[in-house]
Formats: C-alpha cells, structure tokens, sequence
C-alpha cells in the first residue's frame, strides 16, 4: 500500500475503527515513519473531544453501589494473605560461596545455550512474518483498489420530513433496499422531557414494527443505526414518534416524523 | 463490648476511624490524574475505581444511552465497563494513550454490542417499573456544583464544535467513533465510495481541531 494511502486510513485509526489487517498496516507505517505521530496526534486529540459532544446523564446511585458491592466481592480473595515461605536452613559463608560459585556458572552456560536458540528462532519467525505482512498488504491493495472504483451498493437516500407536530425536523435515511440495516440522519428535532424518548418506526401491510430509539444531542440531531428484522426495501414507510423512555409495542404518542419510503 | 489488651490495633479500630481513613484515601485519590488512579485500580484500589467512576460516569452514561437509546439498558453497561476497568486496569498502558481513551473504547464496544442485541425488541415497561426507574435513576447527591459547571462550559463548547461541521462529515465520524463501523462498512452503509468516506472522515477531524483550538478546548 501506497503512503498515501496508509494515511488515509490515519483518522479511522484516530477513530479506533479500523479492521484488524488495517490497524497493523497502519502500526507498521507509524514505527517507519515516526513523524507521522504529529499528525495522528491533532486527529487524537478531537477524536478524545467525542464523548464530551454528548449530553452527560447523571447515572442513579443504584448502578454505583452494585459496583461496587461487585468489587467488594472480588475484592476479598485479592487481598487475602498470601501463605508465609518456609524459613531456609541456615548456611555457612563457605557453603554460600561454593554453591553462588557453582549455581552461577552453571547458570551461564544454561543462559548462553537458550539464548543462542531462540535468537534463531526468533530470526526465522521474524522472516516469516515479514513475508505474510507483504503477502497480506499486496492482498489489501487489490480489495482497496476495487473498493475504491466500484460504486457501493444499490444504496438510495430517501428524504424525511417533519409532521405538523413538529415541522422543523428534517432528514435522510439512507439504504440499501435489500438490507436489514439503513443509516438515519435526523436535524431539528425538540429535546423531550425526561422519562420520553423518541421510537423510529417501520411500516408495512402489517403496520408499525419498532426500528430502535433515538436520542437526540443537545442540537437536536440524531444519527441511527435502524435495524430490522425485514429487509429495508418491504418497508413502505417510516415514522418517529414520542413514546415512554424504553420504548411501546405500538406508536401511542405523538407522531413527529413520517415519509413514504 | 471491651477491648482485649493484647489485640491487634488494625482489628479493633473503629467506625469511625475507618471512616476517617476512606475519607482521607478518598481525597488523596481525587489529587491524582487518571492514569496514576488506573495505576492503583490495577493493584487492587477501589478507592482509586470510585474516583474514576465518579469522574468520568455521567459522561459514559452519555454516550452510552446515546448508541444503545435506552437509558435502564445504559446503565447495565455502565456498570459492565467499570467493572471491566476494575478487572483489566493491569492491560491499561498509559505510555500508549490516555485512560479516557482506553475507558471510552471499552464502554463503545461494549454499547455497540447492547445496541445489536437489544434495539430491535426495546423494552415495554408498566407503570410498576416506571415508577422504580424513576426512583432508580435519582442522581447522586453528592455532586460536586462548581466542578459540574465548568464541566458543562467545555461540553457546551464540544457541541458548538461538533454542530458546526458539515453534516455528512460528522456522520462519518459518529458512524465511526459511536457505532465502531469500519470505512468500508461505513462506505456500505452510505452508499458513498470508499474515497469519500476517507476525505469527510479526514476533513471533518481537521475541522473539528480547527474548531475546538477556536473554542479553546484542552483534549
């Protein structure tokens, strides 16, 4: 893989969302090519701002005390006493001496011998794994390659709208007909009292199946993985509304959002 | 109850001694930087784990709720990635990153898992357990006011920031930091190819630098 290449991948590797074989590729450039880091390091450095976009919630004490009641449990065989060591026999000096003098030579050549084989070994395992690095990057390059020219999937964006409810909210779910999954893209929507959430759902012949629930930022956007158990494309339509914190069976509360799809 | 002359002074201290001692390990924890509190979880400190959790919960808790949506499911994974922090602190390294990295890592993979297992059936609740959710989920009241202050001063400036770049760039980013997708699932998903992906993913952290440098946020 070419550098330019290895550094686009630099902000998924920010991101912690790199494949396993990417995330090596990329380990091995930043050992190469150690003036790299400076780069990495900006992108680190607003990756670790991420968590503090979201709205924090104060977590119940509930969740704090069976944490630590857990630890307390685990804590007891961690520091129960270790059992005390047998005193040794008392030695002469002289006998000191002589076994040091004797153990300590014996140790050496032990030390030299294993030392010798497993800096053989280690020459051999070295060789192989360079061999399966380049293998596996020449493997890389051709998916990348054609990744990169083929136009991903049969995947369409279908626009949302708000109800007159709340006619400001706006989006897109974008997906693959012939999916389980879409990703949805919500702006505008109101922050809800606490104890509601907002509930996407799905919408077929056989009416609404629930597809996840939706917490919006402080901003009022929202981004959603919605996952059926259909296929997206069975659907006709969706719809987002205000339901109970945990979610309902069927919509009961307002309806915020709903398009055909 | 009398005290024996000979006893061990460590087995007869009292309530309120032991209070005494907790309260002083307690504050000399709230001194140390994360890294040297992960140290100590490392060696057995609970201490160490409860000033962590403390400092950082309601901000997991955040993005917790915020992949998974359902905040009763949240809270079980809060819990899971402490104790995950308390069982495997000794893995923690701080020469390779910082301890919020490696705790916000564990609690996103850990919600990416909830949020497969459970978005499809979310949980109905009767007026009997709403009621105990809501007595459940009363903030603690020992939270420290100007502490949590300025805390809301710098999320009120990361949102500022994040809110500002283009929204299919912050997309990219959120798909990749809140749900772990990969750029090819990423690309996939958005039916955008691999080669954008990788610029918006690219442009929108160099915005959002660009922007927290604007808003003066320390990372």
């Amino acid at each position: 893989m070419e550098r330019r290449e290895i550094e686009e991948l630099l902000p998924f590797y920010a991101l912690d969302a790199l494949t396993d074989e990417d995330r090596e590729l990329v380990e091995a450039y930043l050992r190469a090519h150690p003036e790299a880091r400076q780069n990495l390091d900006e992108m680190a450095k607003a990756v670790s701002a991420l968590p503090y976009g979201t709205v924090p919630i104060e977590p119940s004490v509930r969740t704090k005390e069976a944490l630590m009641a857990r630890v307390a449990v685990d804590q007891k065989p961690r520091t129960s006493k270790p059992e005390q060591a047998p005193r040794p026999r008392e030695m002469s000096w002289v006998n000191i001496f002589q076994a040091f003098g004797l153990g300590a030579a014996t140790v050496a050549i032990v030390w030299a011998v294993v030392l010798n084989i497993q800096l053989s070994q280690m020459k051999s395992q070295v060789a192989l794994l360079n061999e399966a690095l380049v293998a596996q990057s020449n493997a890389l390059n051709e998916i990348n390659a054609k990744l990169a020219q083929t136009p991903a999937v049969e995947t369409i964006t279908i626009s949302l709208k708000g109800t007159d409810v709340q006619p400001q909210a706006q989006g897109q779910l974008i997906a693959d007909p012939n999916k389980n999954s879409a990703v949805l893209v919500i702006d505008g929507l109101d922050q809800l009292e606490p104890g509601k959430t907002y509930q996407v759902w799905l919408i077929d012949g056989g009416g609404p199946k629930s597809a996840g629930l939706l917490r919006v930022d402080a901003n009022g956007q929202a981004v959603l993985i919605v996952t059926s158990e259909l296929t997206i494309g069975e659907f006709n339509a969706l719809g987002i509304s205000v339901e109970p914190e945990g979610g309902s069976q069927q919509p009961t509360g307002d309806i915020v959002v709903l398009s055909d799809l | 109850m009398t005290r024996s002359k000979n006893a061990n002074p460590v087995s007869v201290r009292t309530n309120s001694e032991n209070s005494l001692l907790s309260a002083r390990n307690a504050s000399t924890s709230e001194q140390l930087s994360d890294e040297a509190l992960a140290t100590q979880v490392a060696q057995g400190d609970s201490v160490a784990l409860e000033t962590l959790y403390d400092r950082h919960a309601a901000t997991v808790l955040g993005v917790l709720a915020n992949v998974i949506g359902d905040r009763a499911a949240a809270e079980d994974v809060l819990q899971e990635t402490f104790w995950r922090v308390w069982k495997s602190a000794s893995t923690f390294e701080s020469g390779r990153g910082s301890f919020t990295g490696w705790l916000f890592r564990i609690a996103r993979n850990l919600a990416v898992d909830a949020h497969r297992r459970t978005n499809v059936r979310p949980q109905v609740l009767t007026d009997a357990d709403g009621a105990e959710r809501i007595a459940d989920q009363m903030p603690d009241p020992d939270t420290d006011i100007p502490e949590q202050a300025q805390a809301d001063l710098r999320n009120r400036q990361i949102r500022n920031a994040l809110a500002s770049l283009p929204r299919l760039q912050r997309v990219v980013i959120e798909l990749a930091y809140f749900y772990g997708m990969t750029r090819q699932e990423i690309a996939q998903a958005t039916g955008e190819a691999l080669g954008t992906i990788h610029t918006r993913a690219r442009l929108g952290l160099q915005k959002l630098r660009e922007e927290l440098d604007r808003e003066e946020f320390e990372g």
